[in-house]
């Protein structure tokens, strides 16, 4: 007996997933809605309330409305770009010199120090 | 200032003109969303929109940046608003809105799909021979690649939970409710459990305020 065989494309498999997901949120209480979005640390029932960003008021701008996407990749990348990053010191290079751990204070100008306290007679 | 004597300021080489009144902004006409329509025309509640969110991040994964779950649900609520979609009297508002959502992102991958037929057809005409090409029923590579991903994305979110990953790879081959039990060996109850656990990450996945 042969076995069938289907080949399951990707974008079919996760078009279905999809649906079915959206199934389950369609069929989600609003009780479920409120305990996920305080686990969140939002509070829906109150005005300004995070959960409602991008629904009530807009969410903050995104780059995508300022730079066209396909710049963007292009600028990425860009080899030159990457092979700047990717470049590695020649030998015998130092990189910057990071500040060492304990520096001794300096006190501050017009300041002297106190004279030490004799010792009083009681 | 009356308008003669900005004229008359102006040709004179006055410097000391100044505006001395100021159009105040209308506080009424103020732009509102469609979401915010929506609201107020009671066609959603507010808890139908939070809901609405968490689906339309769903349905945005994948898409290019350029097109967020913000737009694929204003865009969804614009189509019924101005009335190209009506909602059907036998189907609940969110359903019909998800539906919308759902068409517009196909809709989405059709008009890519055909951009790109088209930049290939004009190639075989710049070159002067015939289109022998054969209809490549296969989808796209870029957005089977893209598929890949999500799906990986949504695996990821139900990493610590085996029977959810289960469900969810069934779901994929189109298996239904009975069929996954039976292939997972799984009870009503242990399914209806993961159901709900499967809910409640989606739905914290999907109020979140991170970018898609």
């Amino acid at each position: 007996m042969q076995t069938k065989v289907t080949q399951l494309f990707p974008e079919t498999a996760l078009e279905r997933v999809l649906e079915a997901l959206e199934r389950e949120l369609l069929e989600a209480t609003d009780a479920e809605i409120l305990e996920a979005a305080r686990d969140l640390g939002m509070k829906p029932e109150m005005k300004g309330s995070a959960a409602f960003l991008g629904l009530r008021y807009p969410s903050g701008p995104r780059r995508e409305e300022f730079f066209d996407p396909q710049w963007m990749l292009r600028v990425l990348n860009d080899p030159r770009r990457i092979s700047l990053a990717g470049r590695s010191l020649p030998p015998g290079a130092e990189g910057p010199r990071a500040p060492s751990a304990r520096r001794a204070r300096t006190r501050p100008a017009g300041r002297r120090p106190r004279p030490p306290k004799e010792p009083t007679e009681s | 200032m009356p308008i003669e004597n900005i004229f008359a300021a102006v040709s004179a080489g006055s410097r000391e003109l100044r505006i001395t009144h100021r159009m105040q902004p209308l506080a009424d006409a103020r732009v509102l969303r469609p979401t915010q329509v929506a609201l107020a025309l009671k066609l959603v509640t507010e808890m139908d929109l939070l809901r609405l969110k968490t689906i339309a991040r769903l349905h945005a994964r994948g898409l290019p940046p350029d097109m967020g779950w913000e737009d694929l649900l204003q865009e969804a609520l614009t189509r019924v608003l101005t009335g190209a979609r009506r909602i059907p009297e036998q189907i609940a508002p969110v359903a019909f809105i998800a539906g919308v959502m759902r068409s517009l992102r196909s809709e989405h991958w059709r008009r890519a799909g055909k951009a790109s037929k088209r930049y290939a057809a004009s190639d075989y005409r710049a070159r002067g021979t015939r289109e022998l090409a054969l209809k490549d029923t296969a989808p796209d590579p870029e957005r089977s690649l893209i598929a890949i991903e999500e799906l990986k994305a949504i695996e990821r979110l139900f990493a610590d939970d085996p029977i959810v990953l289960g469900i969810i790879d069934a779901l994929g081959e189109g298996l239904s409710a009975g069929q996954i039990r039976a292939a997972q060996g799984l009870s009503q109850t242990d399914y209806d459990s993961a159901r709900k656990r499967m809910r409640r990450c989606l739905l914290r996945e999907g109020l979140t305020c991170r970018p898609k």
